[in-house]
């Protein structure tokens, strides 16, 4: 036997050290300055005049295209802008376009900010913002449907005039999308340039499923950004993002999962900021399914759902009851509150229910039993499915929790008869868009199938109603209308949390989810 | 020599081919609908022609037949096909992201090699006793502690309590540690037993006999006779361990956000990204066959009887 060869194991072992070895110093060092990890972010921030922040971001775009299907992830980062801001009572305000005016039924004029200049050094004009809007109609689906444009023209360097191809009151609103952010149309025609738009930050390097860094614009048209550097860390893990934070290696952290709020309450370096939002979580009742084709049936559900427990113990106080699709901090969320009614023991026995000899209703010898759809993304609707089964237990209904993977493609069969569900209702803080989407009976998106002629013609009705207090009225009719004949049941509206650093400042939570980083921020 | 490389060529082509029509049959009955998912990503509802245009865009509203088709030409022109989330080519998307899966994979392989090979010989060489006892434990909490448990323990330990190691991301050494342990220990433990177990059935052979009454020393025998016999039958166990983490470990790549080919398939998977999904599963399988030949290679070169056959 030949003892002096090397044994084989020996070999490979080596190999792989090696082969390691190699790819650790070809490694990407775009995240090195986390160094060994402690306090990375916080050493960042020692100089004042170079002060950085780290954020651990829940999202991961696959590009920078504000255009595309990661505009808000753009927006979040400070380095995008839109002609319209949302203000903190939802309203639009001027941003790019300075004022704004309706000249008929079809047709605005906006006046534009005249010291704007994008990220590339060239000035922001009309001709700059028509190409930057029709290039994001022709990209995004949600600008097109939003806008609705029928032509835009440049009347002055700082005039445009946006004609619609229907009367479209929403219009104002809808420019504060960031599907419409304003961007150089010029600086992306090169493959793998970064788009140059009008924001405090302008984007320094995206590494995919790594990084966004963004660094202070240092010609933008407002107050500049107070940090020199933004870096956002995709971080798609809520745990992962919870102890990023908790180790310091960032300064701010998204959506912090709700069950682990408590530790960054507890913590003495750490706070929550947290702020209403116009998301609904709710009960979906399928209109097609036996059981709830009666309304008796679904006002049983609704008023099991114990709407202030959930919001106590499932969401750590972090959210407001629901009476409605939309918030109580829109001026068209303010609906009354339907009056209790007969109580389940009335409803189900007039509808034929008796109960048997084990407490349980049940009608021609079948019991009264629900299919309840629940989905993983958001976990905390799992919990409250658990507390509206038990709820609906104890009064006698037995429900049944399926666990799918794809929520939607499951709500498009006919099999189930709940579903929990939840929905951005008014993202341009306006109810158009929603209450045509979801409830017009000839939409995909209505996954209730609810028809209702009557509110159908409010719908109608408020597409084309421009003035502020007329479509507001209509909007509440529209949810009258909706909590009358109950399609959804609304549990809560879910604030927006983040986990931050002590010493963060002007990082303000904002009803809309796509305000995050902007020139206020500032970290000591 | 030619014909065996031609004969496993044609394998290799083979289940490439199956399993590119196997996914995509799996993919068009599994529920969801792109073009609605991608629209929706924010909650945000989708109109009924913003829906039906991106499903057109996609090519979802071809007939099956025309899109299988389609599908197979970009898996023979090795391009499968663009991506729904970032409009650019699957191949090159799974190629930027495969170094960051190599490094991980390789370093979780070393991880598990070494704990192989250390716990293994040491409760070979103490079979009784409290050393033999710990190595028992550690194998069942290998084979018992789900990765994700493990990877936040540690997290919590060396980041949140000692500070020493980042938590997250992809960087030098530092940052590749974690993720290695995580992903090496627990199959390293268990495969440690099974080399236990086959160097205490080579002690008794008739080659160790005879090493000895020719007076090897023990440490000699222990290394290059039992060691090395008793490693052949793990090395397949070893290969399809490293197969499985050069696929990504979709787990470890979430927990630690490390940017590989794990953590990317399972955004894909959510977004039911067809061309991605496809194009990943046939990505996969080619390193298994290639890693199996390799295992195959490394068998023959290790065993000269099977040189002989």
């Amino acid at each position: 036997m030949n003892n002096t060869k090397k044994p084989f194991s020996f070999s490979l072992g080596m190999m792989i050290v090696c082969l390691m070895l190699v790819l650790a110093g070809c490694s990407t060092n775009a995240d090195s300055n986390t160094g060994k990890g402690t306090n990375a972010a916080g050493e960042n921030n020692a100089s004042a005049a170079n002060k950085t922040l780290t954020m651990a971001y829940t999202w991961n775009p696959a590009g920078v295209d504000p255009h595309g299907d990661d505009s808000w992830d753009v927006m979040r980062s400070g380095a995008g802008e839109t002609l319209i801001k949302l203000n903190e009572q939802l309203q639009p305000a001027a941003w790019l376009a300075k004022e704004w005016k309706q000249e008929d039924a079809n047709t605005w004029t906006l006046k534009l900010e005249n010291n704007v200049t994008f990220h590339d050094g060239k000035k922001m004009d009309a001709e700059s913002v028509k190409a930057s809007l029709l290039r994001s109609i022709e990209n995004s689906h949600l600008a097109k449907d939003l806008l609705l444009v029928k032509d835009i023209e440049v009347v002055a360097p700082d005039e445009l005039k946006i004609i619609t191809t229907q009367p479209n009151s929403a219009i104002i609103s809808s420019l504060a999308d960031p599907s419409t952010i304003i961007l150089d149309v010029d600086s992306i025609k090169e493959a793998g340039s970064y788009p140059a738009m009008t924001g405090a930050f302008k984007i320094k390097q995206f590494t995919k499923d790594v990084s966004l860094v963004v660094e202070r614009y240092d010609g933008y048209w407002g107050q500049p950004a107070k940090l020199k550097e933004v870096t956002m860390k995709f971080v798609t893990d809520g745990n992962t993002r919870l102890m990023a934070l908790q180790a310091g290696e960032v300064d701010v952290a998204t959506d912090i999962p709700i069950d682990s709020i408590e530790l960054v309450e507890k913590d003495s370096k750490l706070e929550v900021l947290s702020a209403p939002s116009v998301r609904t979580h709710m009960v979906l009742f399928n209109m097609n399914s036996a059981l709830f084709k009666e309304k008796a049936n679904r006002e049983v559900v609704d008023q099991a759902i114990p709407r202030e427990a959930i919001i106590e113990s499932v969401m750590r106080g972090y959210g407001t009851k629901a009476k409605s699709p939309f918030p109580e901090i829109l001026p068209f969320g303010k609906v009354a509150e339907q009056a209790a009614g007969e109580t389940t023991e009335q409803l189900l026995s007039a509808g034929g229910w008796q109960k048997n000899a084990a407490g349980m209703w049940e009608k021609e010898g079948k019991p009264f039993e629900a299919t309840l759809l629940t989905f993983p993304h958001r976990p905390e609707l799992s919990v409250m499915a658990e507390v509206i089964q038990n709820q609906l237990l104890n009064e006698g209904i037995t429900v049944k929790i399926r666990k799918v993977e794809n929520i939607d493609a499951e709500l498009a069969k006919s099999d189930w008869d709940l579903a929990m569900y939840s929905m951005l209702t008014a993202h341009t803080g306006d109810p158009q868009y929603f209450l045509n989407i979801f409830y017009q009976s000839a939409s995909e998106s209505n996954v209730s199938h609810y028809v209702s002629k009557p509110l159908e013609t409010v719908i109608n009705k408020l597409n084309e109603t421009s003035a502020t207090e007329a479509r507001n009225a209509l909007a509440i009719e529209a949810q009258d209308i909706i909590n009358e004949d109950l399609p959804q049941s609304f549990i809560v509206h879910p604030d927006n949390v983040f986990g931050v650093k002590k010493g963060v400042t002007g990082f303000i939570p904002h009803p809309i989810e796509y305000y995050y980083v902007t020139a206020e921020v500032d970290i000591t | 020599m030619l014909r065996f490389w031609l004969e496993r060529a044609m394998q290799m082509l083979l289940v490439i081919f199956c399993v590119a029509t196997l996914t995509f049959i799996l993919m068009r009955v599994s529920p969801g609908d792109p073009a609605r998912i991608l629209l929706t990503t924010h909650n945000i509802p989708a109109s009924q022609e913003a829906i039906d245009a991106l499903r057109e865009e996609m090519g979802l509203t071809d007939s099956l037949w025309s899109q299988y088709i389609r599908w197979l030409g970009d898996v023979f022109t090795w391009q499968w096909g663009t991506s729904y989330m970032s409009k650019e080519p699957v191949a090159g998307e799974l190629l930027k992201r495969l170094p960051a899966t190599l490094e991980l994979a390789s370093a979780g392989a070393f991880v598990m090699l070494l704990a192989t090979c250390l716990i293994g010989l040491a409760t070979a060489i103490f079979s009784t006793g409290l050393l033999d006892r710990m190595g028992r434990l550690m194998a069942l909490l290998g084979a018992s502690i789900p990765s994700f448990w493990l990877g936040f323990l540690l997290i919590y330990f060396f980041s949140v309590r000692l500070g020493w190691l980042p938590s997250m991301g992809r960087g030098g050494l530092a940052h590749l540690l974690m993720p290695a342990v995580t992903l090496g220990l627990g199959l390293g433990a268990v495969y440690a037993r099974v080399l236990r177990t086959n160097m205490l059935e080579m002690n008794s052979q008739n080659f160790v006999k005879a090493s000895r009454a020719r007076g090897l020393s023990k440490g000699r025998i222990l290394i290059f006779q039992v060691f090395k016999h008793a490693f052949l039958p793990i090395l397949s166990m070893l290969g399809t361990s490293f197969a499985f983490m050069l696929g990504g470990n979709v787990i470890v790549e979430t927990i630690f956000s490390w940017p590989g080919v794990g953590k990317y398939i399972i955004e894909a998977i959510t977004a039911r990204d067809y061309p991605v999904i496809q194009g990943y599963v046939v990505f996969t399988s080619f390193l298994f066959v290639a890693i199996h030949l390799a295992v195959e290679v490394f068998y023959v070169r290790l065993d000269p009887r099977l040189r002989a056959s």
